[in-house]
C-alpha cells in the first residue's frame, strides 16, 4: 500500500538539527568550557599567592607544604568511600565517619586493652567497616529504606559503639613499628599520601576505563536505563556500600597507625571536610559530575585554605566557616552547572 | 441549547473582541513548547454557554498539555490568551483564579480519593474552618454536599467512603466536586477521559446528569477517546493534530467516527509507502501462557524478518504484553523462548540481564526516562549493552566501541555526529535514534518497540522506519506497540489489536490505517468496511 499523501514533498532532514554540538565553537564557549573545569584550580593558585604575599616567610616553606599534603590521608579514604555511594545515586551516606570511628576505635582498643597484635586487629577493624556497609547496603537497597535515614541511624550506632569501647577517652599505644605503614617518608611526604594517590587513580580508571565502572556511572545516571540494558542495578548498589565501608575501615588503619591511637570523640568533625571535598569536585575537572580527581583536587584545595588563615592568626573556627562556606558555594555551582547543560 | 450565533469556522479567528461574553472559555494563540518539541501550536478553542463540547486527537496530539495549561500545572508560552465568560485569566492560570472563574476539571481516574468519605472527597480544598477552633465543621460540610447531590438529583449516603461506591456514583461525586462552586447555569466542566471507568448503562446516565447540566446552561469539554460517544454526546466538535487545531467547532450532527478518525490522522504524516514482507519461516520468538496486567492467556509467535504490530487503547493490554517480552514488567506467568533460549517472563528480581544475553532489545517509550542517560555521551550510551561483553574485565576496550560508535551514527544519520556530545544535547529524533542504535548495534533477536517514532521530527521518523525494516531484513524479530496507525500500516506485517486484555482482531495483509483506526476505537457492535481482517 502506498498511502497517499497530499502535502507530503518528502523534506529531507532539514536545518534545525545542526544547532547544538557536543563542542565549544565561538572562544566564549571556549572560555566557558575552560573556566568550569579549571577555575577552582585558578583559585586555589591564587590563594597560594595571596598567602604568600601576606605571610611571606611562613606560608611558602617545606613545612606548610609538607602540613597540607601529609596530613589529608583519613580525608582521602573517606571521600572515596562517599564517592562509592554518590557515584551509584545514594545521594547522602552520612554514616561515613562514623565508620571511620569505628574502625579507628576497634584496632587500637584490641591491640591495647585486649592485648592482640595489630595485623589481626586491622583485619577485624576493616572487617567490622564492611560489616556496617552489608547493612546500610541491605538496608537501603533490599528492603528499600531511605538513604538519609538508614545513615544517619548506622553511623550513629557505631559511634556510640565505638564511645562505649573506647570509654569516651583516646586510645593510644600502639607500637611505633606499626607507624611506618603509614608514616615511612618518600620524597619528603608520608607513604600514606601515596596511597591516596593510587586510591585516588584507581578509582578514576575504574570509573573512565572498565565495564564496571560504566555500569556503576550509568546507575548513579539513570536506574531505570541501567536495568533496561541488563545491568543489575541493586547488585552494583549493594556493592558500592560493601565498598563504602571497606574504604572506611582502610583508611581508618592507616590514619590510626600515623596517629597511633585514636579518640573517637573526633569522628565527628570529619563529616564537613568530606562533603564538602567531594562536592568541591563537581566543580573540578568533570563539571557537574562527582568524580575522584576533582575531589582529590577538592581536598587540598580546602586544606591550603584552612592552613593559611590559620597562619594569618584566625583560629580553629575557622575551618567550619570555611568548610560550610565552601560546601554551600561548591553545592551551588554544581547545581549552576547541571542546569546550564554543557 | 444556545450555542448558535458563532457557526466558528477554522477561518474566522479575527471576529471582533465584542462577541466576548459569548463565550463561556475563549483560548487564543496557545503554544506550549518543551524543548525542541512543539507540544501545542496556536491552538484555538470556544465553547458557548451551555455547550457539550468534544475534544479529540491522538495520544500526543496535545490534548493534556492543553488541559494541565487550563489548570495551571504548565505555563503556556507567551501570547496566548485564556478568557472565561469574557475575562482574561492571568497566565499561567492559578488555582484559585480558575476557581473563582467557575473552571473545573475531572481527571481521568476522577481524581477521588478511595479511603476518604462522599463529603471528604466532594469538600476536598473547600473545607471551612471554624474561626477560632480552625476546625473543620463537619455537619456542616456534610450538608453543603447534600445540597450540591441533591442540586444533581442523585443523593448519596455522604458518609459513605468513596472506595466502596459503583463506578457511576464515583462520577457523580467528581462531578458533584466540580460543579459546588458553580452558579446554577454558568461554569466550565472539562472531563479529562473521565468516562473510561464506566460500563455502558453508567455512561448513559452519567451523560444524562451531564446533558441536564448543560442544559441549564453549564458548558462541559469532553475529551475522550471513545469517539463513539462523542459523536452522540456533543454539541460540537474540536479536532487536534500534532498540537494544531485541524477542524474547530464541526458540529457533531455532520460528522461521524468515521470521518473524525479521518481528521484526527491527517494525511501528512506520511513518510513512505510498504515495502514487501520479510517475513521468513523460522520462529525466533514464541510466548506461551503469558498474562500480565489484564492480559491472559497469551501465546504469541514471532517469526524472523517479522515486524508484529501491538495496538489498542491504553488499559487494553498491548503495552503490558510488549513490556513483559522485553522483561521490563514482571509478568504473572508466562515464558519466552528466543533463538533457542527459555525464559521465564515471571520475574521477582527486575534485572533485564538474561533477556540482553538472550538478544531481547527494548526500545522504550520515555526515551529519556527509560531509554538513554541523557548526561552521558552518544558513545557511552551506544556501547553500553555490550561493554560487559565485549570488553575485558579491566578494560571496555576503546577500538571496538569507536567503531561501534562511528558505524551507528552513520547508519542512523545521528546529528551531531559527535560521539562524545552527552546525549540531552540532541534533537528527539536523534536521542530516538541513539537509543535504537544502542540495541541494533547488538545484532538483537527479538526487538521490541514502544512507539518508537514519538515525537521525532520527519527526517528522524524516515532513518527510524528504514532502520528498523533493515533489522527485520537481517532477521531480526520485531514487536511494534504503538497507538499510531501510520506506522503500525507503514512497518507491520501483522497486526494484534488488543481490547480488554484479549486479542480482539488481528489484521495482516495489506494494512490500512484506517482499518486500524476502527479496529482500536471502534466498537464490536458496529464491523463496518474492515476487508484486511482475516
Amino acid at each position: 500500500m502506498d498511502v497517499t499523501s497530499q502535502q507530503d514533498t518528502d523534506t529531507p532532514p532539514a536545518a534545525p538539527k545542526a544547532a547544538r554540538t557536543g563542542k565549544p565553537t565561538s572562544t566564549s564557549a571556549l572560555a566557558v568550557h575552560f573556566a568550569s573545569r579549571y577555575s577552582v584550580i585558578a583559585i586555589w593558585v591564587a590563594m597560594i599567592a595571596v598567602y604568600a604575599a601576606a605571610e611571606p616567610g611562613v606560608f611558602l616553606t617545606k613545612g606548610t607544604f609538607q602540613t597540607i599534603f601529609g596530613s589529608q590521608q583519613a580525608l582521602v579514604f573517606l571521600t572515596m568511600a562517599l564517592l562509592c555511594t554518590v557515584c551509584v545515586g545514594e545521594f547522602v551516606d552520612l554514616s561515613v565517619p562514623a565508620v571511620f570511628g569505628f574502625s579507628a576505635t576497634i584496632l587500637p582498643v584490641l591491640v591495647v586493652e585486649h592485648g592482640w597484635g595489630v595485623w589481626p586487629a586491622a583485619f577485624v577493624a576493616v572487617l567490622g567497616a564492611i560489616v556496617v556497609g552489608v547493612v546500610n547496603g541491605l538496608l537501603v537497597v533490599v528492603v528499600g529504606v531511605n538513604t538519609i535515614v538508614v545513615t544517619l541511624g548506622m553511623g550513629t550506632l557505631v559511634g556510640g559503639i565505638a564511645l562505649w569501647l573506647s570509654h569516651l577517652n583516646t586510645v593510644s599505644g600502639l607500637p611505633t613499628g606499626f607507624g611506618k605503614i603509614a608514616l615511612y617518608s618518600v620524597g619528603g611526604l608520608p607513604v600514606s599520601f601515596y596511597y591516596g594517590v593510587v586510591l585516588v587513580a584507581g578509582f578514576a580508571y575504574l570509573l573512565a576505563c572498565t565495564p564496571l565502572g560504566r555500569h556503576i556511572r550509568f546507575v548513579g545516571a539513570n536506574r531505570e536505563v541501567s536495568r533496561l540494558s541488563g545491568i543489575r542495578v541493586n547488585r552494583i548498589r549493594f556493592g558500592s556500600f560493601v565498598a563504602s565501608g571497606a574504604l572506611c575501615g582502610v583508611g581508618a588503619v592507616i590514619s590510626v597507625a600515623a596517629l597511633g591511637g585514636y579518640n573517637p570523640t573526633t569522628s565527628d568533625t570529619l563529616l564537613l571536610p568530606v562533603f564538602a571535598s567531594v562536592f568541591l569536585g563537581t566543580a573540578i575537572v568533570l563539571p557537574g559530575r562527582f568524580n575522584p580527581i576533582g575531589t582529590f583536587i577538592g581536598i587540598y584545595f580546602l586544606a591550603t585554605g584552612i592552613l593559611g588563615l590559620q597562619l594569618l592568626g584566625l583560629e580553629a573556627w575557622v575551618s567550619s566557616v570555611f568548610y560550610g562556606g565552601v560546601l554551600v558555594a561548591a553545592v551551588t555551582i554544581s547545581t549552576l552547572l547541571r542546569r546550564r547543560g554543557p | 441549547m444556545t450555542n448558535e450565533a458563532h457557526t466558528v469556522s477554522a477561518g474566522s479567528r479575527t471576529d471582533p473582541p465584542d462577541t466576548a461574553p459569548l463565550h463561556r472559555l475563549e483560548v487564543a494563540e496557545l503554544s506550549k513548547a518543551f524543548g525542541s518539541t512543539r507540544a501545542l501550536r496556536e491552538v484555538h478553542l470556544r465553547i458557548a454557554p451551555g455547550e457539550l463540547h468534544g475534544l479529540v486527537g491522538q495520544n500526543g496530539c496535545g490534548k493534556s498539555t492543553l488541559v494541565k495549561i487550563l489548570t495551571g500545572v504548565y505555563a503556556p508560552d507567551p501570547g496566548a490568551s485564556i478568557a472565561v465568560d469574557g475575562r482574561q485569566l492571568a497566565l499561567p492560570v492559578r488555582p484559585m483564579q480558575q476557581r473563582e472563574a467557575g473552571v473545573s476539571v475531572v481527571h481521568q481516574n476522577s481524581g477521588l480519593v478511595d479511603d476518604l468519605t462522599v463529603w471528604e472527597n466532594v469538600r476536598l480544598g473547600h473545607y471551612r474552618a471554624g474561626r477560632l477552633s480552625r476546625r473543620i465543621n463537619r455537619r456542616e460540610e456534610q450538608r453543603a454536599t447534600e445540597r450540591v447531590l441533591a442540586r444533581l438529583d442523585r443523593p448519596l449516603d455522604v458518609g459513605r467512603q468513596v472506595g466502596q461506591l459503583s463506578a457511576e456514583d464515583r462520577a457523580v461525586v467528581a462531578i458533584a466536586r466540580a460543579v459546588q462552586d458553580h452558579r446554577p447555569g454558568g461554569g466550565l466542566i472539562v472531563f479529562d477521559e473521565s468516562t473510561r471507568a464506566l460500563g455502558r448503562s453508567a455512561r448513559a446516565r452519567f451523560f444524562e446528569l451531564v446533558r441536564s447540566l448543560v442544559d441549564e446552561g453549564t458548558s462541559v469539554l469532553l475529551i475522550s477517546h471513545q469517539l463513539e460517544e462523542v459523536v452522540e454526546a456533543t454539541d460540537r466538535v474540536t479536532v487536534l493534530r500534532d498540537g494544531a487545531v485541524v477542524e474547530a467547532g464541526l458540529r457533531t450532527s455532520e460528522v461521524d467516527e468515521v470521518s473524525l478518525t479521518r481528521m484526527m490522522l491527517g494525511r501528512h504524516l506520511v513518510t513512505h509507502g510498504r515495502v514487501g514482507s520479510q517475513v521468513r519461516d523460522k520462529v525466533v520468538a514464541s510466548v506461551r501462557g503469558l498474562a500480565v496486567g489484564p492480559v491472559t492467556g497469551l501465546d504469541l509467535d514471532i517469526r524472523r524478518g517479522e515486524i508484529l504490530g501491538l495496538t489498542g487503547l491504553i488499559g487494553s493490554g498491548f503495552v503490558e504484553t510488549a513490556e513483559a517480552l522485553a522483561g521490563a514488567r514482571p509478568a504473572d506467568v508466562g515464558t519466552l523462548s528466543v533463538h533457542g533460549r527459555d525464559l521465564a517472563l515471571d520475574r521477582k528480581r527486575g534485572c533485564t540481564e538474561e533477556f540482553v544475553d538472550a538478544g531481547v532489545a527494548f526500545v522504550p517509550e520515555r526515551r529519556l526516562e527509560a531509554g538513554v542517560a541523557g548526561e552521558l555521551s552518544v558513545a557511552d550510551n551506544l556501547t553500553l549493552p555490550r561493554v560487559r561483553s565485549r570488553g575485558g574485565r579491566l578494560r571496555t576496550g576503546s577500538a571496538w566501541q569507536s567503531e561501534e560508535t562511528a558505524a551507528m551514527i552513520a547508519k542512523l544519520d545521528i546529528r551531531p555526529p559527535h560521539p562524545q556530545a552527552p546525549v540531552h544535547t540532541l534533537s528527539g529524533g536523534n536521542q530516538q535514534k541513539v537509543l535504537l542504535g544502542k540495541w541494533l548495534a547488538g545484532a538483537p533477536n527479538l526487538l521490541v518497540l514502544h512507539e518508537p517514532t514519538q515525537a521525532v521530527d520527519v527526517g528522524a521518523r524516515h532513518d527510524i522506519i528504514d532502520a528498523i525494516r533493515e533489522a527485520a531484513r537481517d532477521g531480526c524479530g520485531i514487536v511494534l506497540a504503538s497507538i499510531d496507525p501510520v506506522d503500525l500500516a507503514v512497518l507491520c506485517d501483522r497486526v494484534l489489536v488488543f481490547r480488554d486484555g484479549r486479542v480482539a482482531k488481528e489484521l495482516s495483509g495489506e494494512l490500512e490505517q484506517d482499518a486500524i483506526v476502527h479496529a482500536v476505537f471502534g466498537d464490536d457492535t458496529k464491523p463496518q468496511e474492515e476487508g484486511q481482517s482475516d
